[in-house]
């Protein structure tokens, strides 16, 4: 299957602190991506790689399927993108900014923005300088979907909102995925948002990709395990061990890639597994990144 | 896209472009305040008078500098404020962008030219010019358009640069003055930096020589 998003050792610096390490990027063509990270991870950053605004030190950049930042007019063409942060011309009106953004993408869907604005119940005749958060939000997210990409990336678009926008503004998302086949990059550090529209799952933390896997594994594969009898080290387990602790006198481990039938490893190694809980996307979310930032035994 | 861009720069910067318009009409016009009864007037009459209007010309590569530095600078006053996010994620090159950019200050600035000359032009209906004394408003409004186009230019680009760049261009001129003092604190009175590339800037051919010289509507 053909990728819509790919890097190879990409790699940034800015100032002394923080970094962008070697990162490998694939994103399945007409995949819902939700690259996850918590704040100041590289997630803007590398967003701003991808679409050509940052210049990397190292690797190679490829976005639906042409080279960037070379072919970079080539490739905004057919990208939607919702900054992190309001980047519009604030002394616009809505149908002004509306205006001046289709007649820069050919493919911009009047009709389509129309009902957009009607759901979404945003006034025409409003300056931009005078929307509020949410309003602002959607227009963003509206400008995007009605470009009609074949890429959207989205960088936080829900981040700050109230919870009914945020119902729109997904709502949105969701509906115009279920129209076609664009892939939809989506940024965020809320974890339970994106459990409702995403099929994948990257995890960066200080710059590096610290897990990359299908939601389905990434929901159903992380689980608190209560072993007794455990076994010293846990060499030649079939599952990754992200954490062990002790809790009286038995062992809380917490593992990745978990199958039921692994319980028979336990079993052989003399171990006796007596329970085998389901973490939320939360907190499986922290036990990666705490696992990914312990230091190497 | 011009289009578009046009309109979004007009409704950035209506106010200094209406108000720099009105300037623009006005200027010429208070060339003729004590332009009455000019003909067959005594002679002293009328070479006071074209001094006082030649002074007043004056005034115009100050307008032209003016109109300049609030386009020039107008002209990336929205896309600073969004740290240039949104132009970079539009679909053509940064040098296209950057060149319909400039196009469209460029046209707004045709307004201001276009009141100096219909000021102009009102000016000079408005007197009886004596005989030996002729009108220049084409003259004049095609000298205003170069000037105001070279410095709308000048901080155009100033404004498009980066932080640094900006820096390295103060860095320069607070360079040539340090040269100056240095030389002078060490008592060589003959190397005189900052002068000589004023006056190299302002003579011709340097490139600011059009802001330089007599800016008369009327002359002999």
């Amino acid at each position: 299957m053909s990728t819509a998003i790919e890097t190879r050792g990409l790699a940034y610096r800015a100032g002394r602190d923080f970094e962008i390490r070697g990162l490998d990027l694939a994103v399945r063509e007409g995949s819902i991506y939700g690259f996850l990270g918590p704040n100041g991870s590289g997630k803007t950053t590398t967003i701003r790689l991808l679409l050509g605004m940052l210049r990397a030190r190292a690797g190679t950049i490829r976005l639906l399927g042409r080279e960037v930042p070379r072919e970079m007019p080539a490739v905004l063409a057919l990208t939607g993108y919702v900054p992190e942060r309001p980047h519009l011309y604030p002394y616009l009106t809505v149908d002004e900014a509306e205006r001046f953004h289709a007649a820069f993408f050919p493919q911009f869907d009047v009709g389509y923005a129309a009902g957009l604005r009607r759901s979404f119940a945003l006034p025409g005749d409003r300056r931009l300088s005078s929307l509020s958060k949410g309003e602002m939000g959607k227009l963003l997210v509206l400008l995007a979907l009605a470009q009609r990409p074949a890429l959207l990336v989205l960088d936080e678009p829900t981040d700050g909102l109230d919870p009914v926008v945020r119902r729109d503004v997904l709502a949105a998302l969701v509906d115009f995925c279920s129209q076609g086949r664009a892939t939809v990059f989506i940024s965020s550090h809320l974890v339970h948002e994106l459990e409702r529209i995403c099929d994948w799952v990257g995890i960066l933390d200080g710059g590096a990709l610290v897990a990359d896997l299908p939601m389905q594994d990434f929901k159903n594969g992380i689980k608190r395990l209560l072993v007794a009898h455990a076994p010293a080290a846990a060499a030649g387990a079939p599952f990754a061990v992200l954490r062990r602790e002790p809790e009286g006198n038995e062992q809380v481990w917490v593992v990745r890639n978990w199958e039921p039938r692994m319980a028979e490893w336990f079993a052989a190694s003399g171990a006796e597994l007596r329970e085998v809980a389901d973490l939320d996307l939360e907190e499986g979310f922290v036990e990666l990144l705490s696992s990914s930032r312990a230091p190497a035994a | 896209m011009y289009g578009q861009l046009l309109r979004a720069q007009w409704l950035a910067l209506r106010l200094p472009v209406v108000l720099l318009a009105v300037l623009g009409f006005t200027l010429p016009l208070l060339t003729v305040t004590y332009g009455g009864g000019l003909e067959g007037g005594p002679a002293g009459r009328v070479a006071q008078w074209l001094f006082e209007a030649q002074q007043i010309g004056q005034l115009i590569p100050f307008f032209a500098l003016l109109a300049g530095v609030l386009l020039g600078i107008g002209a990336w006053s929205a896309d600073h404020a969004g740290k240039h996010v949104y132009a970079s994620s539009l679909p053509l090159s940064r040098a296209r962008y950057v060149w319909l950019r400039f196009a469209a200050g460029a046209t707004l600035m045709l307004i201001v030219v276009a009141a100096l000359l219909v000021g102009a032009l009102v000016a000079v209906g408005s007197v009886r010019l004596p005989s030996g004394v002729h009108a220049y408003p084409g003259q004049l409004t095609v000298r205003f358009l170069v000037a105001a186009m070279l410095c709308y230019a000048i901080f155009f680009a100033i404004a498009a640069s980066t932080k640094r760049a900006a820096l390295a261009v103060l860095g320069v001129i607070g360079g040539v003055v340090l040269a100056d003092v240095v030389l002078w604190g060490i008592g060589d009175s003959t190397a005189q930096v900052t002068p000589t590339l004023f006056m190299w800037l302002t003579n011709w051919p340097g490139p600011l020589s059009i802001l330089i010289g007599r800016w008369a509507l009327f002359d002999v």
